[in-house]
């Protein structure tokens, strides 16, 4: 690989105790590692963003629990759905928002320039983190759910259901990182909240969409939280028990793929655009 | 290139770097071979981090070129050999000591121990406590942990001691030569002329982003004035500066001596004098019947020196030599 070493007339001159790396899968898992136990050490994150969804969930949805609807799905089921669409958003704008965000305008990002890391692993730590805590989340809301609520879960639904909201991470991810590239580090955590509230709430996840003014259901269709939402129901519950709960099975799964695809391809670019933009300026 | 440029561990040819209209680094050549110890002393402003940063990569020159081992200072593989301790760069705030070093080792393609780097760094005590409860020069000795757990062959270091204090700057200077005695090449930048002395084989003093002297130690020290003085006469600048060994008359403002105003010592002036021998001049001045009042003798410092290397007429917020007269 002559590409990644430097000419030979520069010989290492390298200390006794030195020993090789672990190659690119110790440095994956450390950095993995690392992230998890960094933001599992700070309280207003993991509260904020991981406990915060359950704790939701035991004050909304679990009056609900029990209450059964027409094709047999629990309420309270549907509801862990509405709450953990809510939670994967939070987790990923709040993640690849307001912390990359925070780590740009601290210079840590900068810094890391100066390491032979290569970004695409300090992008993966992030993911890799989020699935993490996501799934977490989960888990805590379902507990909740069957202990507390006694909802029963069709097995293989949950698994489906909870498999899908985790990939929430990734559909959101390039939304929260664009905002992290495109917004003054300072004013992140504010427009992080007056995306993924709104985002949230004309998405069904707080209120039932039928229940809204007509034109919020018009806006919801060209929202990716929306079609994102309408796929997790969708592996709840049959589409009948859909309607009855408030959030209509409309579209194509065709259709909902292509508009989180589509925000998350248009995202993503931007995030290119801004990451470009700030090595630049800080090249500059 | 040549097969001595070629070998070069550091090439720098008329670097440039200007931020908008404001220049910072104005023709730098630089050449460092593998093994040197080079210290780049320099006032506060003078170019040294812009410098660093273009030799880091970190910034891109307005003009020139640099090569590091051969390629792009940006480029992987150089990055992979090249150790850097930065000013003001925020750790992730709750990962321990112990933590961040193991991170940033596994960043790397060599990587030292990281008990044994902590040890280096002098931070065995401190090892499980989080970044964000180490004292200002536990962060720097942090950062220097950081910046050798790849076990560099080159080592950038801008003003390492800046907040350590003296029993930890030497405990600092003697990991530092630890590194330099393997065969590693360190540049580190410094305003602190003894340091450079103490630290380095080789000091490069850059002042308004230019490269003034390029020497030894030893050879740099020669090149400063001896003494200043200062002192209330009556004589003037322009006496002065006809005195034999005077090599530079200052008028200092008020503020420079609070405690005494000009006013109450009618025809008596402060002056800052930069003196080779401060006797003969002293010598001269009295015998010319003039008289002195408050007088100090001390080193010059390394501003003055740069005022004298430089035939620098600046360093307006203290003095302003011969324009200021009253």
């Amino acid at each position: 690989m002559a590409g990644l070493t430097t000419p030979q007339a520069f010989p290492h001159r390298l200390s006794p105790s030195e020993r090789p790396s672990t190659g690119i899968l110790g440095l994956l898992a450390t950095q993995v590692l690392m992230e998890v136990r960094r933001y599992r050490r700070l309280p207003e994150y993991f509260i904020g963003v991981v406990v915060l969804p359950v704790i939701l969930y035991t004050m909304f949805g679990l009056p609900e629990a029990g209450k059964v609807l027409p094709r047999g799905t629990d309420v309270g089921a549907m509801m862990f759905v509405s709450f953990g669409c809510y939670g994967v958003v939070s987790q990923a704008l709040f993640s690849f928002g307001g912390e990359l965000a925070a780590e740009r305008g601290k210079g840590w990002l900068r810094r890391l320039r100066a390491t032979p890391m290569p970004m695409w692993v300090y992008f993966a730590g992030k993911v890799a983190l989020n699935l993490v805590f996501t799934a977490v989340t989960l888990v805590g809301m379902a507990a909740v759910a069957v202990v507390a609520g006694g909802v029963s879960f069709d097995p293989l639904r949950l698994l489906a259901c909870g498999g899908l909201i985790v990939t929430g991470v990734l559909a959101f991810s390039t939304m929260g990182s664009a905002i992290a590239y495109w917004v003054r580090p300072r004013a992140v955590a504010t427009i992080v909240n007056l995306v993924f509230l709104p985002l949230s709430f004309l998405s069904g996840f707080f209120y039932p969409l039928d229940q809204l003014p007509g034109v919020f259901t018009t806006i919801a269709q060209a929202l990716p939280t929306h079609h994102f939402g309408l796929l997790a129901w969708g592996l709840m519950g049959p589409a009948e028990d859909m309607d009855a709960f408030g959030n209509p099975a409309t579209g194509s799964t065709t259709l909902h793929v292509v508009v989180v695809l589509a925000w998350w391809s248009a995202c993503g670019l931007l995030t290119v655009l801004g990451y470009r933009r700030d090595l630049d300026r800080e090249r500059s | 290139m040549d097969p001595q440029e070629a070998r070069n561990v550091i090439e720098a040819v008329d670097l440039h770097k200007s931020y908008g209209e404001v220049p910072a680094v104005v023709g730098i050549d630089l050449q460092v071979t593998a093994g040197e110890v080079v210290a780049v002393l320099g006032p506060n402003g003078a170019g040294k981090t812009t410098t660093l940063e273009l030799l880091l990569g970190l910034r891109s020159p307005s003009a020139g070129r640099v090569t590091v081992f051969g390629l792009p200072p940006h480029h992987v593989a150089v990055r992979g050999r090249v150790g850097a301790m930065l000013q003001d760069t925020a750790a992730p705030e709750s990962l321990t000591v112990t933590e961040m070093v193991d991170l940033v080792g596994h960043y790397y393609p060599h990587a030292l121990p990281t008990a044994d780097v902590v040890a280096r760094a002098d931070l065995l005590v401190h090892a499980s406590k989080r970044v964000t409860q180490l004292s200002g020069g536990q962060r720097q000795r942090l950062s220097f942990a950081v910046a050798i757990v790849g076990d560099p062959d080159l080592l950038f270091l801008d003003e390492p001691t800046a907040a350590l204090d003296v029993h930890a700057r030497q405990a600092f200077w003697e990991q530092a030569r630890e590194f330099a005695r393997l065969g590693k090449t360190l540049l580190f930048s410094t305003h602190n002329l003894a340091e450079a002395d103490l630290a380095a084989e080789r000091v490069i003093l850059i002042n308004h982003g230019r490269i003034v002297h390029d020497d030894t130690p030893a050879r740099i020290k020669s090149l400063i004035p001896g003494k200043t003085i200062e002192l209330l006469t009556d004589a003037t600048t322009d006496q002065l500066e006809t005195v034999k060994g005077v090599q530079q008359v200052a008028t200092l403002h008020d503020r420079e001596a609070p405690g005494i105003r000009e006013s109450s010592r009618p025809g008596l002036h402060r002056l800052r004098l930069q003196v080779a021998e401060p006797e003969p001049v002293l010598r001269a001045v009295f015998a010319a019947g003039h008289r002195v009042e408050d007088l100090t003798v001390t080193e010059a410092s390394l501003e003055q020196a740069f005022l004298h290397l430089t035939g620098d007429q600046g360093d307006p917020a203290t003095t302003a030599p011969r324009t200021r007269r009253h």
